[in-house]
């Protein structure tokens, strides 16, 4: 089988320093956020559970220990290793050094990237991207035509999103928090809850367990906070996706949901969902147990489902308790097998679609 | 691939509202400074180009959206209170190409990249990838002004897979020796001065990079 696939990944989250930590977890009883933060009420936060009082210290500290284990899960030789091009996608950077630094402890959002990519020893081109909550997954895209045109074997593709107090304020002022908890796919949902994560995903054009068959972007401009009530984004997103990897829709055994328990996104996407699909596969949003990892989330989502999955099971959808009838979306967890194909959504501010095609190679 | 309309935008901070008042009719709602800065060069050069077909805008920028960050941690943050919506970081430097979709313009992708200077050839190249499905991109290279008075400036050309009257050959170029250094800020510029007064390729050059420009026909 050719193409591009997965061939490492590495993720801290709040459900643990590492990838490892973070399946057992999750195989387990759901777990609240950590952390509260106050701004303009209070919002429960999932927190990578690592102490450090310096952002700029605590970061690299992070970046550090998932560099690790890539490092070791990827088995590159050191000299390929330090060729890999790294694209970090990121909506926030270093914005957070600002907590504790002030205006002068920010950096530009291309010196902050260059400095986590030299932090994992890579020393290709460096290139950041943002399109908000998906700028991991465009970081991604621009590694796959990287891979697919030849330029490199493998590429590095970083998903960052540290904990700050500027993005919680943003959310906040749009009213899309909830107080509480996060709750996809819910009929209590009531709004989102965010997060922080650190994932590194390496990409190669040698064969790997999952392949990553196609990559679908679309852009919706309905409104630049939200997708088109009615879905019809996503749906195209998710039939593009398919398309490109040659599947029909009965082909797909699961599908990764963007849903983080905002009232009217997870609407939208309910709606995608039961337009192209009938019947609906089975499904798993990961919100619930990593919060909203912006631009961090594709590839944090993807290293967690991946390794989940590798395991043997579909993680459970922390949050989800009550289906909501309108949604007509149950997701659920438990034994993989017989997942093979796997649609992967994702969406953000500024009307940024995106939906991956994952199917199993080996 | 072909290069049309590069369109070169340098505005004194103290014009710009005027100068974006005066292209859209009014102070463009939801968007802040970064935001407009990037539609008013974007629609500049689209204006200038003309033509229809899907469209991607892939756009440059080393700092992004400083002035929006910088109101919303000195405004909001230091009082502990909720950003202004579309003020805060994740949604500003993305902003631009949603509001240009809403500008009836047949948008089918974005993206915002953060590169060094000489990093600029990522762009054409990037471009060239999305041509696969969209059938024009058009590329940017957007700043806020700093200080000191120094311009704001929005750079744009629209790259596209079909041949026209007036464009430009833009091709990747494997033998990047005598090519002349360039960076974000002047690669467009230097395109727009070159058009039209030579038949000689411009050959530019950034990293290990280069792109050639020849006027086609």
């Amino acid at each position: 089988m050719t193409g591009t696939f997965v061939r490492a990944c590495a993720l801290a989250s709040a459900l643990g320093p590492d990838l490892e930590a973070a399946v057992e977890r999750l195989a387990g009883a759901p777990v609240a956020p950590a952390r509260n933060t106050k701004i303009g009420g209070t919002w429960p936060y999932f927190a990578i559970p690592v102490a450090g009082k310096n952002w700029r210290k605590r970061a690299e500290a992070i970046a550090r220990s998932v560099a690790e284990s890539l490092r070791r899960e990827a088995a590159l030789a050191p000299a390929r290793w330090a060729e890999l091009p790294c694209i970090v996608g990121s909506s926030s950077f270093s914005v957070g050094a600002w907590d504790d630094g002030g205006w002068a402890a920010l950096e530009p959002s291309f010196e902050f990237s260059r400095r986590l990519a030299r932090g994992f020893g890579v020393h290709g081109p460096v290139t950041a991207v943002s399109t908000t909550c998906t700028s991991g997954l465009s970081a991604l895209d621009i590694a796959l035509g990287l891979v697919a045109e030849g330029e490199f074997r493998d590429a590095l593709v970083l998903g960052a999103e540290f904990s700050n107090r500027l993005t919680v304020a943003g959310f906040a002022g749009l009213e899309l928090l909830s107080a509480t908890a996060a709750r996809p796919c819910d009929r209590e949902r009531d709004g989102l809850v965010l997060g922080e994560a650190l994932a590194a995903v390496l990409v190669s054009a040698a064969s790997a367990p999952w392949r990553i068959a196609a990559l679908a972007t679309r852009m919706d401009a309905t409104s630049v906070t939200g997708p088109a009530p009615d879905g019809s984004v996503i749906a195209n997103a998710m039939r593009a996706a398919m398309a490109g990897a040659h599947w029909e829709s009965a082909a797909v055994d699961l599908i990764k949901l963007q849903s983080g328990g905002g009232p009217l996104a997870d609407s939208a996407e309910a709606n995608a969902v039961r337009e192209v699909f009938a019947p609906v596969p089975r499904t798993v949003s990961l919100k619930g147990a990593l919060g909203h990892t912006l631009g961090a989330s594709g590839p944090a989502e993807l290293a967690l489902l991946l390794a989940s999955l590798a395991r043997g099971r579909v993680p459970a959808t922390w949050g989800f308790a009550n289906a909501d009838d309108e949604l007509g979306l149950a997701p659920s967890g438990g034994d993989a097998q017989g997942v093979r194909r796997v649609l992967f959504n994702l969406s953000g501010f500024g009307g940024s679609v995106m939906s991956v095609a994952l199917e199993k190679a080996l | 691939m072909y290069l049309l309309a590069p369109t070169v935008l340098r505005v004194a901070p103290d014009d710009f509202p005027e100068r974006v008042r005066s292209r859209f009719a009014s102070e463009l709602r939801r968007a802040g400074r970064f935001a407009q800065l990037c539609l008013l060069g974007a629609q500049a050069c689209l204006d200038a180009a003309g033509g229809d077909g899907a469209l991607g805008v892939l756009w440059a920028s080393e700092f992004g959206a400083l002035h929006a960050t910088r109101a919303a941690l000195d405004e909001d943050l230091r009082r502990g209170e909720p950003a202004m919506p579309f003020a805060f970081i994740a949604a500003q430097p993305h902003l631009a190409g949603a509001l240009l979709a809403q500008r009836s313009h047949p948008v089918t992708r974005t993206a915002c990249l953060h590169l060094a200077p000489d990093a600029w050839p990522s762009l054409p190249q990037l471009a060239q990838r999305w041509l696969v499905e969209c059938e024009r991109v058009l590329v940017g290279c957007v700043e806020e002004s700093g200080s000191g008075g120094a311009a704001h400036r929005s750079d744009w050309c629209l790259l596209q897979k079909k041949p026209v009257a007036g464009a430009v050959r833009c091709e990747r170029s494997l033998g990047p020796r005598n090519a002349a250094a360039a960076t974000a800020e002047d690669w467009i510029p230097r395109v727009a001065a070159w058009r039209g007064s030579a038949d000689a390729p411009l050959l530019l050059r950034g990293g290990e990079d280069a792109w050639s420009f020849t006027p086609d026909g």
